[in-house]
């Protein structure tokens, strides 16, 4: 009796959670046990473990770092049981697990081993964070495991980066910031939300109770002496090495394992998939609802594992599918053969260039870029406005094999820095102002920075090479070609990966769509459309204007820019087709084509824009995730159900449209409407680091990968009309009502712009309806009302008039959801 | 089937009358004055249980329509007649087997907009002794329902002839006193006479043993709902009058009307503290279950009923 109870004092198993404890931290108090197994060294073992018990699906074993414990696997094991069985670990000596004594890695790999071996039947999934992570990897090697989960981790510390500074300052001084003060364990549940603080303390109160924790910072190898720098290296040698599918759990904020080390880790295991929290920090499995997404991705990675041979999950898209057998064209092969040609690729405010200046300058380029570490694979950022040297710079990074991050300066320099974080970029090619920001914003820390001028400590992209002559690298069709990111008009951006497949996919519709021929020069008021033109094979020329203000281009730029060049082509965005029309006061631009998209175009812009330039107009459907859709032929065509007119699918381009929500569902009929889903070859690759919404945004059916566009829209006639977005449906108790298809008879009949939109519970709403006008929202005089009345279609509940919101960056979408909410609280009376 | 309807002197228990007996019902209409129903009438006072009780007799079932709706009413008085009142019909509807009970939606009035609302529990406890007495009432009729018993909450319920929501509209725009809180936004539901009746009949086909309409509220609408602006405006044209009114602030309307309840000296104050609170903010309500479950929807949209109500005006001047 009297050994039993000291006994377990010296072994630090006299401190236990209470079941109180247990429950205000969330965890259910039959979770918490001890086991006692055989450690390596023949002697018993016990830990601590938070266990949910019996799971028909298999075992979920959960391995914290340091210093923390089995609670911060809270949500996994609240969200993730019955169904699994989660077992949250405390590892030796930490926790409310036994102290034995000092482990080195090696020990605690060991120990993991021994004890799933002896807890664990059945399927088995790893799951571990921070110093976790080389435990259960190095773990994995060794046992059956069906599945890997890593949270903010490192398997090996890159080259490039520095020991993390708080575990620096930790090591030098360990006995002092882990054990005998708490500063260290501290410093870490600073890093979450206040209310998980008491929790991550709790085991560690004592000096007495914290020596494994300076055990274990001591035990980071950072050095080839380090006793555990071999152990280290197994590991990060098995994470290659391993085949079970493997997700990567990462919050982008944190100042320990930050992004650097996520471009490691998914380096080394490529066929990973990637949830990256732009907003979590360290503990990001406390700070999000990560047990959801585990859930959902151990049910689609479970199901269909991954054959050893299959090309890794996130690199399979339907354009390295579609030319399997076809040689592909490169994006830089019209580069190659016009490398002789004199003629202009390039004619802007900012100089002129030809195709064999682009060929040559962007090969030097290239080449330094290669000297100054750039890796076929790498992400390099370009922070250029439209300019020679952006063309350069593109051409150069995908020479070296290297994918390009383009993000839109427009959107603000939070979300910029936003953007670039989470790319992750190796290096940042800019001008002195962009890169003096990229420094002082830290858009992207640890990156090399280069331009195409002579700056300190930034590479020089106009030097020649001194030595050998640079070999361009052969891109795979399945390699990143260039991340991009969605205009965030509707949402926060996201990053949209395209392979080189996808782009010369893409290249060969566009031209196609374009009917592109030799000689013919190209203009676009669209940032990121400037880099198609030489892709396709079209001189381009750049109007003068502030390419981040769309509604800046006016007649007089474009019509510049057309007379400069031998301007055949022009891609208007519709706030620029809008300024241009409304400053042409009665002249004409001679165009053979112009293109309009971006938004619905409402037909009023379609004539105006016929009426300047004489030539061919078209609306084509497309989004940053596949462009073009289609060929944007008749604008003006009329549809049964109203919307705007797309033109047809173009060749090779599926386009379905399903009941909402029933993606699976069959394709419905010639005029009934519903959710919009596209397949092509040029379809992007997915959203980067964002596995949930790469999950809802893409769907298989029809033996393809198919996107589902988020628009709604019906087909009449072979052609596609576009109703808005789905999000903007009106759930009416009678039924879902387009907005587009309610708006536009009363938009026509009052001449004016009109907006849908929904009151009420989002499932039964009633529909109100905004007439644009001046000032603020409010219910329309009687004679208005009852005109709108008369011109709908629907029964209205209510009509208001006043300014309607638009997004911020285009201007030219209505924000509904604004609207709505304005809308919603007068109606309320509030 | 023989109906007792008490109340039927007002508009909606003439036309629940006149609806039961264009159908074959035999009809009895129970109220102090003349139905002017050409039905069958007994004179009695709702207060008197045992007159009730007589008049009850050989009757299948009973509707309850009778109220006492004045903003200046005493709480006996109100209480006497809303809460006894309904007591006594609801033993004489003991009597004939079936009975239907017609409360507000007021019962269920708690200053917060009702934005597709169901029928909330009659919890009112406010000043406003009319919809205090009526939630009294609501609460101990579903109580104690010993016979399949029904109650529904018609919502504003308007058309020709109706001298409660029109009439007060029309009067108070005449002497150039309609007062209307924050410009009338607030989106509500209202029900035209002719639904308000066919819901009323539908509820009592399913006051039957075992059927789930029985001992629950329901609130009955046009499903159509308006803001009070545009109520108000359409009332007024119908009535060949100018469309406008005052708007002032809600809590301006809130105070006028807590100081008109306490001071006015006359019946028929140009606002009430209640109507106030009650018309600044929204009142519409979910009807798929009612629909569903009475089987019965409505037929005549705001518009529809603001012609009718315009025709009506337009012959009786």
């Amino acid at each position: 009796m009297f050994q039993s109870r000291r006994g377990p004092a010296s072994r630090g198993l006299d401190v236990a959670p209470t079941p109180d404890q247990l429950r205000r931290w969330g965890l259910e108090p039959r979770w918490s046990r001890l086991v006692t197994f055989t450690g390596a060294d023949g002697a018993t073992l016990t830990w601590h473990v938070l266990d949910t018990g019996p799971g028909p699906l298999g075992t979920i074993v959960c391995v914290h770092g340091n210093p923390s414990w089995g609670y911060l696997w809270r949500d996994v094991l609240r969200s993730l049981s019955p169904g699994w069985r989660v077992i949250a670990v405390d590892q030796t000596g930490m926790g409310y697990s036994e102290r034995p004594g000092p482990r080195r890695l090696s020990d605690r790999i060991d120990e993991l081993v021994r004890f799933c071996l002896e807890e664990v039947n059945g399927p088995l999934v790893l799951a571990a964070h921070d110093w976790g992570g080389p435990v259960a990897v190095g773990a994995a090697a060794s046992l059956d495991v069906r599945a890997l989960i890593l949270a903010n981790t490192a398997v090996a510390k890159p080259d490039d980066i520095r020991v993390p500074p708080l575990i620096a300052v930790a090591r030098t001084i360990t006995a002092l910031t882990c054990a005998s003060t708490p500063v260290f364990v501290d410093g870490a549940a600073r890093m979450t939300a206040r209310r998980h603080r008491e929790a991550l303390r709790a085991p560690y109160r004592k000096a007495s109770r914290r020596a494994a924790i300076a055990d274990f910072v001591a035990d980071i190898p950072v050095r080839a002496s380090d006793p555990s720098w071999a152990a280290l290296a197994r590991s990060a040698q098995a994470l290659a090495s391993l085949q079970c599918p493997i997700l990567l759990l990462w919050g982008g904020r944190d100042p320990v394992f930050h992004d650097r080390f996520l471009r490691d880790l998914r380096r080394r295991a490529p066929q990973a998939q990637v949830e990256r929290f732009a907003n979590a920090g360290h503990y990001v499995c406390l700070d999000e609802p990560v047990g959801t997404v585990i859930e959902n991705w151990l049910v689609q990675s479970l199901a269909e594992p991954p054959a050893a041979t299959a090309p890794p999950a996130s690199l399979k898209s339907p354009s390295a599918v579609a030319q399997g057998s076809t040689p592909l064209r490169s994006v830089l092969a019209t580069l190659e053969e016009r490398s002789g040609d004199s003629s202009l690729v390039y004619e802007g405010p900012d100089g002129v260039m030809s195709w064999r200046d682009l060929a040559s300058r962007s090969t030097i380029a290239a080449s330094a870029l290669q000297r100054h570490g750039v890796r076929p694979g790498d992400r390099v950022c370009i922070l250029i406005a439209p300019s020679v040297d952006l063309l350069v710079a593109t051409f150069a990074i995908w020479k070296v094999g290297a994918a390009v991050v383009v993000a839109d300066a427009s959107a603000g320099i939070v979300q910029l820095r936003r953007l670039i974080k989470g790319a992750a970029p190796s290096h940042i090619v800019g001008t002195a102002a962009t890169l003096a920001a990229a420094r002082a914003c830290r858009f992207a820390p640890g990156a090399r920075l280069a331009a195409f001028a002579s700056l300190p400590g930034v590479t020089d992209l106009r030097e020649p090479s001194k030595g050998p002559e640079f070999v361009a690298v052969i891109n795979h069709p399945s390699d990143v070609a260039a991340i991009v990111h969605t205009s965030g008009a509707t949402g926060p951006a996201k990053p949209v990966r395209y392979t080189h497949g996808a782009l010369a996919a893409q290249r060969d519709a566009l031209s196609d769509l374009l009917e592109v021929e030799r000689g013919e020069m190209f203009t676009t008021s669209f940032g990121p459309f400037m880099l198609l033109a030489p892709v396709i094979g079209l001189g381009f020329v750049r109007p003068d204007f502030d390419v981040d203000k769309p509604r800046e281009l006016d007649f007089d730029a474009l019509s510049d820019a057309v007379a400069k060049g031998e301007v055949s082509t022009a891609w208007l965005s519709p706030a620029s087709a809008e300024k241009v029309a409304s400053t042409s006061a009665g002249r004409g631009i001679d165009l053979r084509l112009v293109m309009l998209a971006g938004a619905p175009i409402p037909a009023s812009l379609v004539r105006n824009i016929q009426a300047i330039t004489k030539g061919e107009v078209r609306a084509p459907y497309g989004m940053t995730e596949c462009l073009p859709v289609t060929d944007g032929a008749d604008p003006l065509a009329k549809g049964p159900l109203g919307g705007t007119a797309t033109g047809r699918p173009l060749p090779g381009c599926d386009v379905r449209v399903v009941a909402l929500g029933d993606v699976q569902g069959p394709a419905l009929a010639d005029g009934e409407w519903g959710e919009i889903l596209v397949s092509a070859p040029w379809l992007f690759d997915g959203y980067d680091a964002r596995w949930s919404a790469d999950l809802t945004a893409n769907v298989r059916r029809e033996g393809r990968r198919f996107h589902r566009t988020g628009d709604v829209g019906y087909f009449w006639g072979g052609g596609l009309f576009q109703l808005g977005r789905a999000q903007h449906v009106i759930r009416t108790a009678d039924g879902p009502l387009a907005s587009v298809a309610v708006e536009a008879p009363v938009a026509a009949a009052l001449d004016r712009p009109v907006a849908a939109v929904g009151v009420g519970p989002p499932e039964s709403c009633a529909l109100a309806l905004v007439i644009g006008g001046e000032g603020d929202v409010r219910l329309a005089p009687a004679s208005l009302a009852s005109a709108a009345r008369a011109a709908a279609t629907h029964r209205v509940a209510a009509v208001l008039v006043g300014q309607l919101p638009t997004d911020r960056r285009h201007q030219s979408k209505v924000d509904r959801t604004r609207l709505a909410a304005a809308v919603r609280d007068l109606l309320a009376g509030r | 089937m023989k109906v007792l309807v008490t109340g039927a002197s007002s508009l909606l228990g003439r036309s629940v009358a006149l609806e039961l007996a264009k159908r074959g019902d035999s009809v009895t209409c129970f109220q102090r004055s003349s139905s002017d129903t050409g039905l069958r009438d007994v004179r009695g006072d709702i207060r008197d249980g045992a007159a009730l009780l007589a008049a009850a007799d050989g009757h299948d079932a009973l509707i309850h329509v009778a109220a006492l709706v004045a903003p200046k009413a005493a709480w006996s008085e109100a209480y006497a007649v809303n809460v006894t009142g309904t007591l006594n019909a609801q033993r004489a509807g003991e009597r004939c087997g079936r009975f239907v009970h017609i409360s507000t939606p007021s019962v269920a009035f708690n200053d917060a907009p009702a934005v597709r609302a169901g029928a909330e529990p009659a919890s009112y406890k406010g000043r406003d002794v009319y919809a205090r007495s009526k939630a009294v009432a609501e609460r101990l009729v579903l109580q104690r329902s010993e016979v399949p018993t029904v109650v529904v909450r018609p919502h504003l319920v308007w058309g020709p002839g109706d001298t409660q929501l029109v009439g007060r509209i029309v009067s108070r725009a005449k002497q150039h006193r309609l007062i209307v809180p924050n410009h009338g936004r607030a989106l509500v539901d209202t029900t035209y006479i002719d639904d308000a009746a066919s819901a009323i009949v539908a509820a009592l086909d399913h006051a039957r043993a075992g059927n789930s309409a029985c001992n629950r509220a329901w609130v009955v609408t046009g499903a159509d709902p308006r803001p009070v602006a545009e109520l108000m405006c359409g009332i007024l044209l119908a009535a060949g009058l100018p469309p406008t009114f005052r708007s002032v602030p809600v809590p301006v309307a809130a105070l006028a009307g807590r100081v008109a309840d306490r001071f006015w000296p006359g019946t028929e104050p140009p606002i009430t503290h209640f109507a106030a609170r009650q018309l600044s903010v929204a009142h519409w309500f979910d009807q798929r279950e009612t629909q569903r479950v009475l089987d019965w929807s409505p037929r005549v949209s705001v518009d529809e009923g603001l012609e009718r109500l315009a025709g009506w005006f337009r012959e009786s001047r």
